[in-house]
């Protein structure tokens, strides 16, 4: 059975906000969350902080060009359509 | 067919838009439709189904709070009063998603974005099928309908001069990459190629032209340190992939009732397995067309390599194996340009287009020598050829004018545009203007665009206008830094650019992907997506509506004109192109433009 990550073409963004006392701050949970995911390719691609806390985009690569891509010899994965 | 007896209900206080746009289809279909009004509690709707004894139902729901506990009474309430088992059942609208209405017991459940197709397909037990038309997109010549006439007589009688001056400056010269180019022309068999017949002459004659790293891999089977084969097995499942892929694909358009501007973006991550995926993202999401993306280091390295390669980093390297590869997972309505605007393999670029069959390639010499790093005499005697290829192969080719991005006045860039252009109509070429969409360095240090990123740009247009009636492809990307990395901003700019662009009536855009100002790694496929969204959005949008230029506008663009002119006389009284643009007279480093140095002292007499 395949992973389903393995299905991801390249890169698998989050967007989301953090609730938070600064930019710097932000930017280190949000890593931190990605790497409690388990992901470790990761990289913020857009963060703004404002007094509530930070509107972030981050981007774990799966697949960076010139890897062997899961998709392309992926199987089926749980709950697949027959 | 037997015509159904529909009754439609929103279980919903207000909105039934969507029931009475389906209602209208079902009833131009000849089926008999009975619209209940909003906001009747279950047991009411199912009273009405067996007093008008209807045999399909369809539900609307928009607002979210609650439906999965209203939904399900009524499909309790349905099967307590037998009403269930004997009509069919479907629900509809923003709130629904089709997991929660098979959950619930629905017969289909329709979300947003449904046409009034699919519903029709499931009152009429039929497979849905997507409009045949977004199967078959057609290509068209963008170049077709123009004259290419000019409007100014004195910027045309100085084009004649320049140019004549150039053709007579190249006659006896060549480079490597011009023999190249000949190599590859005269010894290179595409077909014998494909069928894997050997290329003795070609092999034997190619590597001597070639730089250091280029002829090591020919001669010593060393490799560029960034790149790699692919194996059998990687080659196996993309070639599955493909044609899955390819068997599930529609290309639906953007324009909506609008018939130009194409749409193309660049691929180019540095891996044509990636570069695929990311196509058929395009194509899928509405691209008209791909630009292909070659490393910059290609445009430093004198001759292509062979083979079926990737690369880790941006652009993806030209090889005949790769290019092949890549035209055969394109659609056949997709447009594909292959650049060859710069560097050290320009004609070869040109020639290896016309061999694999590309609709376009891109070829602009003052940008080569002034913002891409390649020596104006070598840029000059290669630029020529490779415009002679790209008119034998009947390629067009679009003008880049990037310089712009270095700092170089737009009235500067469009002169040497203008130049390449005029080089192109002399041998028989069909090129392309492609004035820069975007917020350049020039309008930022004069602070002409503040508050408004319209004008400037709209003022380039009507002065090539009224200069020479050729087709105008805006780039590249448009919207050059107005992006940001923020998905929302970027997406948005970029379909005000192209909206912009629509308004103008230009036949072509190349747009970006939202991760345009994102360095921290490769563009992502959901980055394409936004953009091509945002596109299709803004033409939506503002439909068939004209742009009516502001004074500011056309006082700009007679501005832009009378500098065009100005620069052109210039160059024509210093007597010597390449003189010219060492000189800066086509963008100066003042400007932040400079002459490049790749391929210097290459250029032979013959």
């Amino acid at each position: 059975m395949s992973r389903i990550l393995d299905r991801v073409m390249d890169g698998m963004d989050i967007e989301t906000f953090i609730i938070c006392v600064s930019e710097d701050e932000g930017r280190r949970l949000t890593l931190q969350m990605f790497r409690e995911m388990g992901f470790t390719d990761a990289d913020i691609v857009f963060i703004q902080f404002q007094g509530p806390g930070v509107r972030v985009r981050a981007r774990a690569y799966v697949h960076r060009p010139g890897d062997n891509y899961g998709w392309l010899k992926a199987g089926p994965v749980e709950g697949d359509v027959k | 067919m037997t015509p159904r007896t529909i009754l439609l209900a929103p279980i919903d206080p207000v909105h039934d838009v969507g029931l009475k746009m389906i209602r209208r289809g079902l009833k131009e279909a000849g089926h008999n439709t009975i619209l209940l009004p909003p906001d009747l509690p279950p047991e009411e709707i199912i009273q009405e189904i067996i007093n008008k004894r209807a045999d399909t139902v369809l539900l609307s729901r928009t607002l979210g709070y609650g439906v999965a506990e209203i939904l399900a009474r009524f499909v309790d309430l349905a099967d307590a009063l037998g009403v269930r088992e004997r009509v069919k059942l479907g629900i509809g609208g923003m709130a629904i998603r089709p997991e929660l209405a098979a959950e619930l017991g629905f017969d289909a459940g329709f979300g947003p974005g449904t046409t009034v197709e699919e519903a029709l397909a499931f009152v009429e037990d039929r497979e849905y099928v997507p409009e045949q038309g977004k199967r078959d997109k057609q290509k068209r010549d963008l170049t077709a309908s123009y004259t290419y006439a000019y409007g100014n007589s004195v910027i045309a009688e100085l084009l004649g001069q320049i140019t004549g001056g150039i053709l007579a400056w190249v006659q006896n010269k060549t480079s490597p990459g011009v023999l190249r180019a000949r190599a590859r022309e005269e010894l290179w068999d595409v077909r014998r190629w494909r069928g894997y017949g050997k290329m003795t002459e070609f092999l034997k004659e190619y590597p001597g032209l070639c730089g250091e790293m280029t002829r090591n891999f020919y001669l010593k089977g060393i490799m560029h340190p960034k790149t790699r084969r692919f194996t059998r097995e990687e080659v196996a499942a993309l070639e599955n992939y493909v044609s899955k892929t390819k068997e599930r694909m529609t290309v639906p358009g953007l324009q909506h009732s609008l018939k130009k501007p194409m749409v193309f973006n660049q691929y180019g991550t540095g891996c044509p397995f990636m570069d695929t995926g990311h196509i058929k993202v395009s194509e899928a999401w509405g691209a008209d067309g791909v630009i292909h993306f070659d490393p910059s280091w290609g445009a430093r390295t004198e001759g292509f390599m062979d083979g079926f390669l990737t690369h880790q980093e941006d652009g993806t390297v030209i090889t005949p194996a790769n290019l092949n590869r890549i035209k055969q997972s394109l659609e056949p309505g997709t447009l594909w340009q292959i650049r060859a605007h710069r560097g050290l393999n320009t004609p070869e670029t040109a020639v290896l287009a016309g061999k694999f069959q590309a609709d376009f390639t891109k070829i602009n010499i003052c940008y080569g020598a002034l913002g891409a790093g390649t020596d104006p005499a070598r840029m000059t005697v290669d630029g020529v050829a490779a415009i002679k290829y790209a008119a034998k192969y009947g390629l067009p080719f679009d003008i880049v004018t990037n310089e712009e991005l270095c700092g170089v006045p737009a009235h500067k860039a469009f002169a040497g545009m203008l130049i390449s252009c005029a080089l192109g109509l002399r041998l028989g070429g069909k090129p392309v203007l492609q004035p820069l969409f975007c917020y350049s360095p020039e309008v930022m240090v004069e602070g002409w665009m503040k508050d408004n990123y319209v004008d400037f740009n709209v003022a380039k247009v009507l002065a090539l206008r009224r200069i020479i009636d050729a087709p105008l492809w805006p780039g590249a990307p448009i919207g050059f830094l107005t992006h940001t990395e923020d998905r929302i901003q970027s997406s948005a700019s970029t379909a005000y650019h192209a909206s912009l662009a629509a308004m103008l009536g230009v036949d072509a855009v190349t747009i970006a992907s939202s991760d345009e100002a994102y360095s921290g790694g490769p563009i992502s496929a959901p980055s394409k997506v936004d953009t091509l969204r945002a596109v299709g959005e803004g033409f939506r949008f503002f439909g068939n509506m004209k742009l009516e230029p502001s004074p500011q506008a056309l006082e700009w663009s007679w501005q832009i004109e009378e500098d065009i002119a100005k620069v052109l006389r210039q160059v024509s009284e210093r007597g010597d192109f390449v003189g010219a643009l060492y000189d800066g007279i086509l963008g100066s480093r003042e400007d932040g433009a400079y002459p490049g140095r790749n391929g210097k002292d290459t250029v032979m007499n013959v």
